[in-house]
């Protein structure tokens, strides 16, 4: 595939606490149908970096530009799909049944007052099921396993017909089981029907296969654009300050 | 013969309810009873799914400072009511959102402050007296024909803003920023949901009183949510709560000589244990 369009411009992007640096001269593009995974060790600004983007939190100074517009100028929101690093970490008391938090996904589709349009309906129904949670929709959210909620929120993110998924850590404390499952889900997404994926992770390992490109942050960033290949255990180590190591996944037989 | 016995105590009530709601302050009592046992409850649900409970409480204190000035000055206290509580929810809102302060920190600051800005007023005004302590407790004598007419109106329109933006609020509840990563205006409807929680806790105070009507507020919900079903039963289940406990409430009230607001609360005290109960044994 073939990348053009960039969806996500960012320039010298700088992000200060109290004086401490978090992120130093970041610059990078995202194109409209990558793939890209984006690692660094706890407190390296991954999140940090994912909440600009998001415009949920303001850089110190650079710039970043969505669809060609500045983010204070951008509109389309429910152009991306956002599953935060607490996914799965659902209140176990909130009022909310599977249908319920995927309804949420068509929220900003709606006009006021209107309910749900048949087109509404399909395309959440289309949602939970590619997620298969299908035949969860009437159950509360709070009494599903760590994995099923991983689901449910991306099924939510999906219902908004996003052209970007944005996912932050949302496997963090779900079997590994479960999480191959939604990495096979998230190629398809990304190769079937061409869906830009962002996704923070510890385990590259196995999505290096999938990925076109690897952004390590570690306050600063690195992009690899052959991850499979220039990634080395050298760079891991580097990276993570400790001794680190890539294990590839051989989901696909090779 | 216990049959006979159980049809002559209906029959009774029966007569004693048609003779109460001859009055036309309990026809009064009871129309503004369930809207605002509405509003409370509806409103109820959005202010404890976002974990802000003791909000209804410090804009109860807030609408408390209207009364004195209203009393004071000799204008509708109601009406004063609704602009100070609604002026004292975008400050909290205002602090909340813009100076990341802890929100109960916030809601313990101004429910103090509002409360001795009041007693300050009262007493200066020397105000202190009947008419202040049913704004209090509440009181179904006091309810106007006029205060009817506000309560239905104003809170029509609150209860439409509500209605009009559900989906939003809810969305905002289960979680805020990705609410607002995927386009809703958070900041927005996060000064209309505390607008209009104002209105309705200022509205209430006549019936159920400023010290309870937080009560009113967040027991019926925290009740429904026991149940553990999805939004529009939980919302509904706490709608039938709050109104089921107001006409209780006021006819007790009415039978034993009881303050109405202190009896509306210990009906929905008494559902909120029930529900506890019942859905412990499941």
């Amino acid at each position: 595939m073939k990348f053009h369009l960039p969806i996500f411009e960012v320039k010298n992007l700088n992000f200060n606490v109290a004086k401490e640096n978090i992120l130093n001269n970041i610059s990078f593009d995202i194109l409209q149908g990558e793939y890209i995974g984006i690692i660094g060790p706890n407190g390296g600004g991954k999140t940090t970096l994912i909440r600009m983007l998001l415009g949920l939190e303001k850089p110190t100074s650079g710039e970043i530009k969505i669809y060609g517009k500045r983010l204070k100028d951008f509109r389309r929101w429910d152009k991306i799909g956002y599953v935060p690093q607490r996914a799965s970490h659902v209140d176990s008391s909130f009022p909310a049944t599977v249908q319920d938090i995927v309804n949420m996904g068509r929220t900003s589709k709606r006009a006021i007052f209107s309910g749900m349009s048949e087109h509404d309906h399909e395309v959440v129904r289309d949602a939970m099921i590619k997620m298969d949670v299908l035949d969860l929709a009437q159950k509360i959210v709070g009494t599903l396993s760590g994995g099923q909620r991983q689901r449910v929120m991306c099924a939510r993110a999906l219902a908004s017909s996003p052209e970007i998924l944005i996912l932050d850590e949302p496997n963090t404390g779900v079997d590994t089981r479960s999480q191959n499952r939604f990495y096979a889900l998230l190629r398809s997404l990304n190769k079937e029907e061409g869906i830009t994926i962002v996704f923070i992770t510890h385990d590259v390992g196995v999505i290096v296969d999938d990925i076109a490109r690897l952004f390590t942050i570690n306050q600063k960033a690195t992009i690899c654009n052959n991850p499979k290949q220039t990634l080395s255990c050298e760079d891991m180590s580097t990276l993570y300050g400790t001794d680190a190591h890539l294990v590839h996944n051989h989901k696909h037989g090779h | 013969m216990a049959q006979m016995h159980i049809l002559f105590t209906i029959i009774s009530m029966d007569i004693k309810m048609s003779e109460m709601l001859q009055y036309s302050f309990m026809q009064n009592a009871f129309i503004a009873g369930v809207v605002i046992a509405i509003l409370a409850s509806v409103s109820g649900t959005f202010v404890v799914l976002r974990r802000y409970s003791m909000i209804s409480e410090t804009l109860a204190h807030s609408a408390l400072v209207g009364v004195a000035v209203g009393l004071v000055a000799g204008l509708n206290p109601l009406w004063v009511a609704v602009i100070v509580a609604l002026l004292s929810s975008w400050l909290i809102e205002y602090l909340r959102s813009s100076f990341a302060l802890y929100s109960d920190a916030v809601l313990a600051i101004l429910l103090s402050g509002s409360l001795a800005i009041a007693v300050i007023i009262v007493s200066l005004g020397g105000a202190f007296n009947n008419s202040l302590f049913s704004y209090l407790f509440g009181s179904i004598l006091s309810v106007s024909s006029g205060d009817v007419m506000m309560i239905v109106l104003v809170g029509g329109v609150a209860l439409a803003l509500l209605l009009m933006f559900s989906k939003e609020l809810y969305f905002i509840a289960y979680d805020e920023e990705v609410a607002q990563t995927s386009g809703i205006k958070v900041k927005a409807l996060n000064f209309l949901l505390v607008s209009v929680v104002a209105i309705i806790i200022a509205l209430s105070v006549r019936v159920v009183g400023s010290l309870l009507i937080g009560a009113l507020m967040v027991i019926p919900s925290v009740a429904a949510l026991q149940f553990k079903k999805g939004f529009k039963s939980t919302t509904l289940l706490a709608l039938f709560f709050a109104v089921v406990s107001v006409l209780f409430g006021i006819t007790l009230s009415y039978e034993f000589s009881l303050p109405s607001g202190a009896t509306i609360v210990l009906c929905v005290l008494f559902i909120f244990i029930i529900s506890l109960i019942l859905n412990n044994k499941k």
